[in-house]
């Protein structure tokens, strides 16, 4: 047995460390996910006025402010006891902020964060000698997605195509935040009650005219075939067969067209999308395509025990049709994306909150038994020795609890979010896995989903920018702080990364008693539970092979390219993914704590 | 009039320009009042440069990048080390926000070699067996021990260092190392240290008041909150030049500029920091001491006609909303956000005074107008006296006005 230990895992947001038990046959037979910061943030939010959090709280993380602004104001607009006044025109904007913060954090995951990973030399290796064809793959790879300050074997490496051009439309999304934000990171406008500014009919234009340009990148690097009919046969398809069958239809036409002379750029219509969903995934690819190598990411980042696992979404996106105000509840169907949970064997239930329970068993805090994140207890380690990495995973390993929904381990993010939302071709893809003996959720299904979403939600942002918001009409209801005494508010909602939400609750003097943001990477990044049960990175890493498409040239300890892909697979944030601590003892219910 | 063909640009607009004036369309830069009101500061020559950045407030001076001057000129290459400790990374996104210039002008015309930045790079780190593993080209911990090993480079510091628990500095441990071990190591080889963001520079959020602050003991690089005695500099017993370039998150043209800056030798370190940095260690041709955002904020019409918001969604002053703007040294208001397409009060939304070492405390409660700020905002005498009479300045003006309308 050999211990693979990737640390840090880079290109990710905060600090993370994965170490893993490596047999023989390069297969991961143990593994531990551990956050290795705790920053304290969580308190400084008690015995204050309760409208801050709105603003402070996105520096939890400057990747996706945007959505802890907005669950921030979901509990205090029920704090308030303004949720269901909260003007539409409001909601439209708070729409349309986070579309745009997701499209910009997707992409920056897709292109920045994990893209790079493609052009790990281990491809080189495997795909070169299979002759013409692997070498124009690797070519297309390295063409595409090497990083900045790349070298392999002391050769500088130029930028990748598609790289370089994402960047300046990241840029572009974040200045689209701006005009209707103030500013990004750190947008400004989430407050109580609706939305700080109301966008004008010249914001709309400039929002229109940067939705346009951001088009041209995807119609030129990501997405060769036309994007309204993508969206038509694919999202709006029938059913998941249907959307399934369409775009391997495209990409089969693609095959039949290019693969003949080997050539597979995006001139020919390989666009970043298409030749990821080809080449990624053995089933697709080689089973189903007859293409004669593939990444076989499918093979990888599994569940191998349906029972362990479910996927859980609490559901973003007001409905502009429901008008003002909305249900702090998120019921099932109430948002443009709902909640839900769909289990291991990919049933769907509703999402009850009253599920949740936390662990503390491997994280470093005190045990007081599993419980509700709203009793929840929180005494961590002081001493320096205490804080090991080391001990394995009987030990105390993280600074991340372990939530649990009825005891089951959750994947949180963009397939969590698809499979809720019963959409056609993620669901498509994920049946076709579990029927041919892949599982469901993998690699591949994760990245085709964050790829999907990012489609689904620029269309669904064009509707909201164009037809729905109104400039004329009504930006906020009237708040002020005496609305705010004793009383408690839950803010349910969707982070790029995974369902987020925030709970308040105050004094008689609308004082803040606990403020509690529950965040997504807690639940894909947690250690083990009480029941020694892994979270689901860990649940991924356990079972599959360390090393390039499934160890085709053997085991590469110094090189375990899988677990960087499976790891930066689920987008992880670890910076949110800590805790507060309570030395006193006496405060537990003021406990403020970023799960 | 000599015209060119600009088609650089991942889009299918092809866009006729003048030659001088090659900017992005569709970003707010082609803006007429924008040209007249820049100056190039990297084409001044450093004595007019020192002058201009100790004389000269924001409110005249902007400062731009004209990149085919620079890239006449030949640099050697500067290295960067960039270092996340308690961060969210806002500030590493934001300097991917840059436009003036943006991040892939800096790097490429400026030759900057961005070495090491852990959000970018393509490396990470792998132990097999507990040992090291690979090559510097996979593995980010033989990188970062190769460059610092190698000497001369700029070390960028981007959020807090953890001094907790008990001076262990094991609240954040990056690759079996404390952050305080690396950025100990790091900042000892260094040439120059800039601290990028309020939490690299102050603590910032990191150090907010609260039960557990004293525990985590989070620390700035050479100041927590106002105090440059307790920086993590002064508690590893070393000293370097830092220059710090706070702000929640900094923007992206202060970072850049202050780099291009230094490359280009209009800033000598250490020789001119005392003449470009405040007490607080800020550029002051960003951070004017005597400026405030309060005077180009593009409400401040209604400030002076004493017309007040008192409930979001207005377009009024947003004093009575607990704006901040009148205690905030910087230059947001001219400069802007994003492509200047915005700011915090052009959206509505109070200045929360992000750029001072007290941030958050000294600008909570965010949403209660501050009369009383000046003796929480900059503890430092000089410009306790400086605030105060800004805040006194402004409670007339609204004392004034309230007499005015008989209130």
């Amino acid at each position: 047995m050999v211990n693979v230990t990737v640390d840090p895992l880079t290109r990710i947001e905060g600090h993370l460390r994965l170490s893993t038990e490596v047999n023989s046959d390069g297969i991961i037979t143990d593994a531990q996910s551990s956050c290795l910061m705790f920053r304290g943030f969580e308190r400084i939010l008690q015995n204050q006025d309760p409208r801050d959090a709105a603003l402070l709280v996105q520096r939890i993380c400057g990747v996706c402010p945007t959505s802890h602004s907005l669950a921030a104001a979901g509990a205090l607009d029920q704090l308030f006891g303004v949720a269901e006044s909260v003007p539409k025109d409001a909601l439209v904007a708070r729409n349309i902020n986070q579309a745009l913060n997701t499209i910009a954090s997707h992409a920056t995951h897709i292109y920045v964060l994990w893209g790079p990973d493609l052009a790990n030399p281990a491809y080189r290796d495997v795909l070169t000698p299979l002759g013409e064809t692997g070498s124009a793959v690797w070519k297309e790879l390295l063409g595409r997605f090497a990083p900045i300050s790349y070298k392999l074997d002391g050769v500088p490496v130029p930028v990748g195509s598609s790289y370089l051009a994402a960047i300046p439309e990241k840029k572009r999304l974040q200045e689209a935040i701006a005009v209707i934000g103030g500013k990004m990171p750190h947008q400004v406008t989430s407050y109580p009650g609706g939305y700080t500014y109301k966008p004008t009919i010249a914001d709309i234009g400039k929002l229109s005219s940067y939705y346009l340009q951001v088009m041209d990148f995807v119609s030129k690097y990501t997405l060769r075939v036309s994007f309204e009919d993508w969206i038509e046969n694919t999202y709006k398809a029938s059913s998941p067969q249907k959307a399934v069958s369409f775009v391997l239809e495209h990409l089969q036409g693609l095959v039949d067209k290019t693969a003949g002379s080997n050539n597979f750029t995006r001139e020919v219509g390989w666009g970043d999308a298409e030749f990821y969903a080809a080449f990624g995934s053995e089933l697709v690819g080689e089973t189903l395509l007859g293409l004669p190598a593939s990444l076989k990411h499918d093979r990888n980042g599994g569940y191998s025990d349906p029972s362990k696992i479910a996927f859980l979404a609490y559901g973003a996106f007001y409905k502009p049709e429901n008008g003002d105000g909305y249900d702090p509840n998120s019921p099932a169907g109430d948002r443009f994306q709902t909640s839900g949970i769909v289990t291991g064997n990919l049933e769907y239930q509703n999402f009850d909150a009253s599920k949740i329970t936390e662990s503390v068993a491997h994280s470093f805090f005190e045990d007081s038994g599993d419980l509700h994140p709203s009793k929840g207890e929180t005494f961590p380690v002081t001493s320096p020795e205490e804080i090991s990495y080391e001990g394995g995973s009987d030990s105390r390993y993280s600074w991340s609890k372990a939530p649990r929904y009825g005891g089951v381990p959750c994947e949180v993010g963009p397939l969590a979010r698809l499979l809720a939302m019963k959409e056609p071709l993620v669901t498509g893809l994920a049946l076709a896995f579990a029927e041919n003996g892949y599982s469901a959720a993998n690699t591949y299904t994760r990245m085709m989903a964050r790829i999907q979403e990012t489609a689904i939600i620029a269309n669904e942002l064009l509707k909201w920018v164009t037809v729905d918001y109104d400039p004329n009409g009504k930006i906020a209801v009237h708040t002020d702080l005496s609305m705010a005494k004793d009383s408690q508010g839950m803010g349910l909602w969707e982070a790029p990364r995974g369902a987020l939400g925030h709970w308040v609750s105050t004094d008689s003097n609308s004082k803040v008693i606990s403020y509690q943001p529950v965040v997504p990477s807690t639940w894909n990044l947690s250690p083990r539970d009480s029941a020694g049960v892994p979270g689901p990175l860990e649940q991924a890493l356990i079972g599959s092979k360390i090393s390039a498409a499934e160890n085709a040239l053997g085991v590469d300890y110094a090189n375990p390219v899988n677990i960087l892909h499976i790891g930066r697979s689920y987008d992880p944030c670890s910076a949110c993914a800590v805790h507060t601590i309570d030395l006193t003892g006496k405060n537990t219910p003021r406990t403020l704590r970023i799960v | 009039m000599r015209w060119t063909l600009k088609n650089n640009f991942p889009f299918r607009h092809i866009i006729w320009v003048k030659k001088q004036d090659v900017v992005e369309m569709n970003t707010g830069k082609n803006n007429l009042v924008r040209t007249l009101e820049s100056v190039d500061f990297l084409k001044m020559d450093r004595r007019t440069f020192l002058k201009a950045v100790g004389a000269v407030g924001a409110t005249a001076f902007l400062g731009t990048y004209k990149t085919e001057i620079v890239s006449a000129l030949k640099f050697a290459e500067t290295k960067i080390i960039w270092l996340h400790g308690a961060e969210c990374t806002g500030c590493s996104e934001s300097v991917l926000n840059g436009g003036n210039p943006d991040i892939v002008q800096a790097i490429s015309k400026l030759n900057v070699n961005l070495a090491y930045h852990e959000t970018l790079l393509a490396q990470q780190g792998i132990f097999v067996d507990g040992k090291l593993a690979n090559t510097s080209e996979l593995n980010s911990e033989i990188l970062i021990d190769e460059l610092i090993e190698e000497g001369n480079y700029i070390l960028v510091v981007e959020g807090a260092i953890a001094n907790g628990p008990d001076g262990s500095g094991r609240y954040c441990v990056i690759g079996n190392r404390t952050f305080k071990e690396i950025f100990a190591k790091a900042a000892k080889h260094a040439n120059a240290i800039l601290a990028v963001g309020t939490c690299a520079a102050y603590g910032g959020i990191n150090c907010a008041d609260s039960a557990v602050a004293k525990v985590t003991d989070y620390r700035g690089v050479a100041f927590t909150k106002e105090d440059s005695s307790k920086g993590m500099l002064q508690e590893l017993n070393l000293k370097k030049p830092v220059i710090n370039i706070p702000g929640c998150p900094a923007h992206p043209d202060w970072i850049l500029l202050t780099v291009g800056a230094v490359i280009l030798g209009k800033i000598r370190i250490p020789d001119d920091l005392d003449a470009v940095l405040d007490l607080y260690g800020r550029p002051k041709v960003f951070f004017p001491t005597d400026h405030t955002v309060h005077e180009n904020c593009p409400r401040r019409g209604f400030y002076d006609r004493g017309e007040f918001d008192e409930q979001i969604g207005g377009d009024k002053c947003l004093w009575k909303l607990g704006c901040k703007a009148p205690y905030s040294h910087a230059d947001c208001a001219i400069r802007r956000w994003n492509g200047s397409v915005s700011m915090c009060t052009q959206a509505g939304s109070p200045c929360i005074a992000c750029v001072e070492p007290g941030f958050p405390d000294a600008a909570r409660p965010l949403y209660v107008e501050a009369e009383d700020k000046g003796v929480l905002l900059g503890a430092n005498i000089d410009t306790l006296s400086k605030v105060a009479v800004g805040a006194a300045t402004v409670a007339a003006g609204v004392h004034a006005i309230r007499r005015m309308r008989g209130e």
